[in-house]
C-alpha cells in the first residue's frame, strides 16, 4: 500500500498531461490519414520512444519479470533479441521498405499493406480477421498486468482497476487517433526510462550491490524440486540443454517473443508514420537504449527478487505468491521507498496504456478500415446500412470499431486465468510470426510478390499454429482442454514435442507454403505467356 | 565474474551491450544520410 494522497496527486497531474496531449491529437486530426498514421510526419525521438513504449508493456515488466524470478537470468537472451531483432533488424531491414511502400501505395494499416501489395482483398480480410481473433489475447494480458498492479499497490478491487485503466486509454485513442497515441507514448516512454533506472539502482542497493549476483548463485540449492527435476539449475545459469525448462525458456519465452516481434501489426504501422528514411535512422539510438534499460532492468530485477525475499522472508519469489504475475508487484510494494512506488506505478500504468492504446488502435482500424469499409460495398448489406464513402464516415467507422474491440479486450481480461500474462503475449507473437512474417517479408522485398504463396503461407501458418496450440503444446492445450475432450490426452504427441512452441512448427511450415506457392505460380506464368 | 559462472548468461549480457552500441553508432553515422 502506498500513501493514497501522494499517489492520487501524482496521478491527477499525470492524467491532466495525458488529456492535454489527447486534446492536442484531437485538434490536429483533420482527416482520416491523421487518425490512422499521425499524418506520416512524426519526429524521430517521438518515433523511437513510441516504438519502445508500444513494444514494452506491463507484459514485459510484470509478466516476463515474473518469469525471470521463476526461471532466472537466462531470459537475458530475450533482451538481446529484443534489441537486435526488435529494433536493429526491424528498423534497418523492415522499417525502411515498409515506410517507402506504405507511402507509395497510400497504405493505412498492416492488413492494408498485405492487401495492396498482393492486390488481394482476401489477404486484407484474413489478416484483419487474425488480428481481431489473436490480438485481444495480448491486449487483455497487458490489461491484466496493469490491473494486478493497481490491485496490489492501491488496494483498489481488481474489477475497478481494469475498468478504470480501459476507460482512460479508450478515451484518448478514440478521440485523438494515432497522433494522441504517439504523443502520450513519448511521455510514457520517458517516464518508464526514469522509473526503471531508479528501480535498478535501488534493487542493487537492497541486495548488497553487485554481490547480489553471488548471493543469487549461492541460492541454487533452493530451486523448487518440480523445476529442478525438469532441468532448472539455478537463477544465474542456463537450464540443462534439452530439458523441459530449457525448451520453455528458449522456444517460448526467448524465441517466441524475440522473433515474433518482427511481424507485429502495431509496430509495422509505426514505420509508416515516419516522415522519411532519415527519421527511421535517427530513431534507432533512442529505441535500443530504451529497450536495454527497460527490459534489461525488468529481468535482472526479477531474478534478484529471490535474494531480497530470501533475506527478508526466508522464501524464494515463487513461494511468496502463488501467481507468477504477482511477484514483481509484490516486490515493488514491499521493497521500494514510497516515492518510487508511486513513480513506478505511474511508469507501469504508462507502459500498459502505451501498448494498449496501439493495440486498440490496430484492432479498431482492422475492424473499421480493413473489414467494414470493404465489406459494406458487398451485397451482404442493404443500401441503408452501408454509410457513405466520405472521409468523415470512414473516421467514424474506425472510432466505432476501436470502441467495440476495447469492450472485447475488457471482457477477456475478466475470464483469463492466473500466470497468463507472459503466456498470452508469447501466444499472440507466435501467431503473428507464423501467419504474417513470410508474407510481410516477401511483400517488402520482392519485386514480383506471389499471391498464391502469400495466401498459402498466411493460411498454413495460422492453421498450423492453431492446431499445434490446441493439440500438442501442453502449456496451452492442457488449459484449453479441447484435445483432452476429443482424444483423452492433453497432448497427442510425446516429449519433447509437448514443450516445443507452436512458432517452431508453424513458422517453418508457413515458409515452405510460401516457397511452394511461389514455385507453382512461376511454373504457371511462362505457360500462360507462351500459350 | 560478478558471481555469475555460466558463460551463457555472461554472453547474453555482453551481447545486449554490444547490440545497443551498434544501434547507437549506426544511428549517429547515418544521422544525415534515404
Amino acid at each position: 500500500m502506498v500513501d493514497q494522497t501522494l499517489f492520487w496527486a501524482a496521478a491527477a497531474v499525470y492524467s491532466v498531461v495525458i488529456f492535454f496531449l489527447a486534446w492536442l491529437g484531437y485538434k490536429k486530426t483533420k482527416c482520416n490519414d491523421d487518425y490512422m498514421l499521425a499524418g506520416r510526419n512524426v519526429h524521430p525521438v517521438v518515433l523511437g520512444l513510441s516504438y519502445g513504449a508500444t513494444f514494452i508493456s506491463t507484459s514485459a515488466i510484470v509478466g516476463f519479470g515474473g518469469y525471470a524470478a521463476k526461471l532466472g537470468l537466462g531470459i537475458i537472451w530475450l533482451v538481446m533479441l529484443n534489441i537486435l531483432v526488435g529494433v536493429l533488424i526491424a528498423f534497418i531491414v523492415f522499417g525502411k521498405p515498409t515506410r517507402r511502400i506504405g507511402k507509395k501505395l497510400g497504405i493505412m494499416t498492416f492488413p492494408d499493406l498485405l492487401g495492396k501489395v498482393y492486390k488481394s482483398d482476401f489477404m486484407q480480410y484474413v489478416t484483419g480477421l487474425i488480428i481481431l481473433v489473436g490480438m485481444p489475447l495480448y491486449s487483455s494480458a497487458v490489461l491484466i498486468g496493469g490491473g494486478r498492479f493497481i490491485e496490489q499497490v492501491l488496494d483498489v478491487p481488481y474489477l475497478w482497476a481494469i475498468i478504470g485503466l480501459t476507460v482512460i486509454t479508450a478515451a484518448y485513442v478514440v478521440f485523438g487517433g494515432l497522433i494522441a497515441v504517439m504523443y502520450t507514448d513519448a511521455l510514457q516512454g520517458s517516464l518508464m526510462l526514469f522509473g526503471m533506472s531508479a528501480i535498478m539502482i535501488i534493487t542493487l542497493s537492497l541486495v548488497g550491490g553487485l554481490d547480489g549476483f553471488q548471493a543469487l548463485t549461492d541460492m541454487s540449492h533452493l530451486v523448487p524440486t518440480g523445476l529442478a527435476s525438469t532441468g532448472m539449475t539455478g537463477w544465474t545459469s542456463f537450464p540443462e540443454l534439452g530439458s523441459a525448462t530449457w525448451y520453455t525458456l528458449v522456444t517460448t519465452i526467448i524465441m517466441g517473443v524475440g522473433i515474433g516481434v518482427l511481424a507485429q501489426p502495431q509496430l509495422a504501422v509505426r514505420f509508416m508514420t515516419a516522415k522519411d528514411g532519415k527519421a527511421l535512422n535517427r530513431a534507432i539510438p533512442v529505441g535500443v537504449i530504451f529497450i536495454l534499460i527497460t527490459t534489461g532492468v525488468a529481468y535482472t530485477m526479477g531474478a534478484l527478487t529471490n535474494v531480497y525475499f530470501h533475506d527478508h522472508f526466508g522464501k524464494i519469489s515463487v513461494e511468496m505468491t502463488g501467481n507468477v504475475d504477482n511477484i514483481v508487484p509484490l516486490f515493488i510494494d514491499t521493497a521500494m521507498p514510497e516515492w518510487l512506488v508511486v513513480m513506478f506505478v505511474l511508469a507501469l500504468l504508462a507502459a500498459a496504456m502505451s501498448t494498449m492504446s496501439s493495440l486498440f488502435h490496430v484492432m479498431g482500424t482492422a475492424a473499421g478500415h480493413d473489414i467494414w469499409v470493404h465489406l459494406r460495398r458487398s451485397n451482404f448489406f442493404p443500401a441503408g446500412l452501408r454509410g457513405s464513402d466520405e472521409d468523415a464516415s470512414k473516421l467514424r467507422v474506425n472510432k466505432i470499431g476501436t470502441f467495440i474491440m476495447i469492450a472485447v479486450s475488457l471482457g477477456l481480461a475478466f475470464i483469463m486465468p492466473g500466470d497468463i500474462i507472459a503466456r498470452a503475449t508469447a501466444m499472440f507473437m507466435g501467431l503473428c510470426a507464423a501467419a504474417f512474417l513470410p508474407a510481410y517479408t516477401v511483400a517488402v522485398f520482392s519485386k514480383n510478390p506471389s499471391l498464391l504463396g502469400a495466401k498459402a503461407s498466411l493460411v498454413t501458418g495460422g492453421v498450423a499454429w492453431g492446431i499445434w496450440t490446441v493439440f500438442v503444446h501442453q502449456a496451452e492445450s492442457s488449459v484449453l482442454r479441447v484435445s483432452e475432450l476429443i482424444t483423452g490426452n492433453p497432448s497427442v504427441l510425446e516429449f519433447p514435442w509437448t514443450v516445443v512452441d507452436s512458432l517452431f512448427i508453424a513458422l517453418p511450415l508457413s515458409v515452405i507454403a510460401m516457397i511452394v506457392g511461389m514455385l507453382i505460380e512461376r511454373k504457371r506464368a511462362p505457360a500462360t505467356a507462351e500459350g | 565474474m560478478l558471481g555469475i559462472d555460466d558463460p551463457w548468461i555472461l554472453a547474453g549480457y555482453a551481447l545486449c551491450f554490444i547490440s545497443t552500441a551498434i544501434g547507437i553508432v549506426y544511428g549517429i553515422l547515418k544521422w544525415n544520410e534515404v
